[in-house]
């Protein structure tokens, strides 16, 4: 039963691990609605428009720069704003080309936007630059506090399984006391008990862990294959299979080892002092 | 051979003994008579290794147990047996815990080879089919004939009694006689510690060898020759 709800727990812990790791915390979800728009002046023609568009989406921070134009922009404002066909009057379609620029969800931060930002400013094909200098400080910093609460809720967790570990470990300790003491009695050092318990904990540790973020992972492939609105805030399944992504999974099982043998060794420790 | 040189034991504000010399050579079955409290499972403890003399040393094949090497006197401890006299104070385990505990302390038996030494061992002792009966449940005698028995599953070359004769009860001395015997002809040492000994084995092992409270017997061998001497 025990191994069982560890299993599980390792399951729920290895979901919630990659989608934070994947998500970045929130920084996915606000690079997936953030975008700064380059608005071009009118007598841009199309092609070097969309050559500048190529220039900054080979910009470091940049996700994807696409290039509208007005003909483009024109639509998209009639499905925001339906009904308003009328302001296309005599003198023909009055909104601009843009370029809109989305950010990597990793290098949405105050000091990239400017980068960004002072680059287009140089550049004589763009009037006006519309990046919400206004509002964006106090948006990444809810981004980041986000991200620390929802790493934390997760540390909480963790700490929550070392401390349930440790007294598992400990009751079993006591359970065995008659054992020990036995082997104690007959030449085996009671350090070398602890340690192969501690090492035998880290190995179905890693195993259980390991077992449980592969579930967990699965589960959360499956979720964003299916639910569309997850892969906004998450990313796409195929982030799974990075290979950032395998060795952070390996990492968090290595240290789901060391945290249960860590658990091992205390909760024998306190067994044997006889502490809670 | 197991010999103690100058052996004294202060305990409970009083020396118990000092001065006495053991000896006990390999391959015999060696009868430690002495009168309640005068000694006995102290004795055994510190032969065994566990407890050091106040005075005195141990030495094992000539290596001393408690002024040479540390990892010499664990492996000393590991090698014997041990069927203590106050047999399990905790009642929960069965008689299979026992024999796994045994064979835990031994570094492991095959499973199959455990089983089928354990089902022979229990069935000598006279507890056959008692693999899942909890200690709880066994009488005294019982208790001591399964640790016996689950002691020697690892085959220990030197095995240390403390009261089995008289914890196992009159109706096992033939068996226990035996086995014993049969022990020390196949080369293992053997060391009871007992109050009294048994008319029948006083007659058969002659006179003993006096050591302080104790008197030291050694026990007849069928067919096997004089090894070691006497204390």
């Amino acid at each position: 039963m025990e191994t069982i709800g560890r299993f599980l727990f390792f399951c729920l812990l290895g979901f919630a691990f990659l989608s934070l790791l994947l998500s970045g915390g929130a920084s996915r979800f606000l690079a997936e609605r953030y975008a700064v728009t380059a608005v071009l002046r009118a007598d841009v023609p199309p092609a070097e428009a969309a050559g500048l568009a190529r220039k900054v989406a080979a910009l470091p921070p940049v996700r994807s720069a696409a290039f509208r134009d007005p003909e483009a922009a024109w639509k998209e404002f009639l499905r925001a704003y339906p009904g308003l066909d009328a302001l296309r009057g005599a003198d023909g379609n009055p909104m601009p080309g843009y370029i809109e620029i989305r950010f990597r969800p990793d290098r949405l931060t105050g000091s990239d936007v400017d980068v960004v930002t002072s680059a287009l400013r140089t550049v004589p094909l763009v009037e006006r630059i519309l990046a919400g200098e206004e509002w964006l400080p106090r948006l990444l910093r809810a981004g980041r506090l986000a991200s620390r609460v929802a790493w934390g809720i997760f540390g909480a967790f963790l700490a929550g399984f070392f401390v349930v570990g440790r007294l598992q470990e400990r009751a079993r300790a006591v359970a065995l006391a008659g054992d020990f003491a036995f082997l104690a009695e007959r030449g085996v050092p009671a350090g070398r008990l602890a340690f192969l318990r501690a090492a035998a904990a880290a190995v179905s540790g890693l195993l259980l862990a390991a077992a449980g973020t592969a579930a967990g992972g699965g589960a959360l492939f499956l979720s964003l294959r299916n639910v569309p609105f997850l892969e906004g805030v998450i990313g796409p399944p195929s982030d799974l299979l990075l290979p950032r992504t395998v060795a952070a999974a390996v990492l968090f099982s290595c240290g789901a080892a060391l945290l249960s043998a860590a658990a091992s060794l205390l909760g024998s420790r306190a067994a044997r002092t006889g502490r809670k | 051979m197991i010999e103690g040189f100058r052996l004294g034991v202060f305990s409970r504000g009083t020396t118990l003994w000092d001065g006495l010399d053991f000896a006990f050579g390999d391959a015999a079955a060696w009868f430690v008579a002495g009168a309640p409290s005068s000694g006995k499972s102290l004795l055994l403890s510190i032969l065994r290794g566990e407890r050091k003399p106040d005075a005195g040393d141990v030495l094992v094949s000539g290596e001393s147990l408690y002024r040479g090497n540390a990892a010499l006197a664990r492996a000393w401890r590991a090698s014997c047996g041990h069927v203590p006299e106050q047999t399990i104070a905790d009642a929960r385990p069965t008689v299979g815990d026992l024999f796994r505990r045994s064979a835990l302390a031994g570094g492991g038996v095959r499973e199959s080879e455990r089983k089928d030494r354990t089902d022979r061992l229990l069935g000598m002792v006279g507890l056959p089919g008692a693999l899942g009966w909890r200690i709880a449940e066994l009488s005294i005698s019982e208790r001591v004939r399964a640790c016996l028995a689950a002691e020697l599953l690892r085959g220990p070359k030197v095995l240390f009694c403390d009261g089995v004769v008289a914890g196992a009860g009159n109706p096992w001395r033939e068996m226990l006689w035996g086995l014993f015997r049969a022990l020390a002809r196949e080369g293992n040492t053997v060391v009871l510690a007992e109050r009294t000994i048994p008319e029948r084995w006083a007659l058969a092992a002659g006179d003993a060898e006096p050591v302080g409270p104790f008197r030291v017997y050694r026990l007849p061998v069928p067919g096997g020759g004089m090894k070691g001497e006497p204390g």
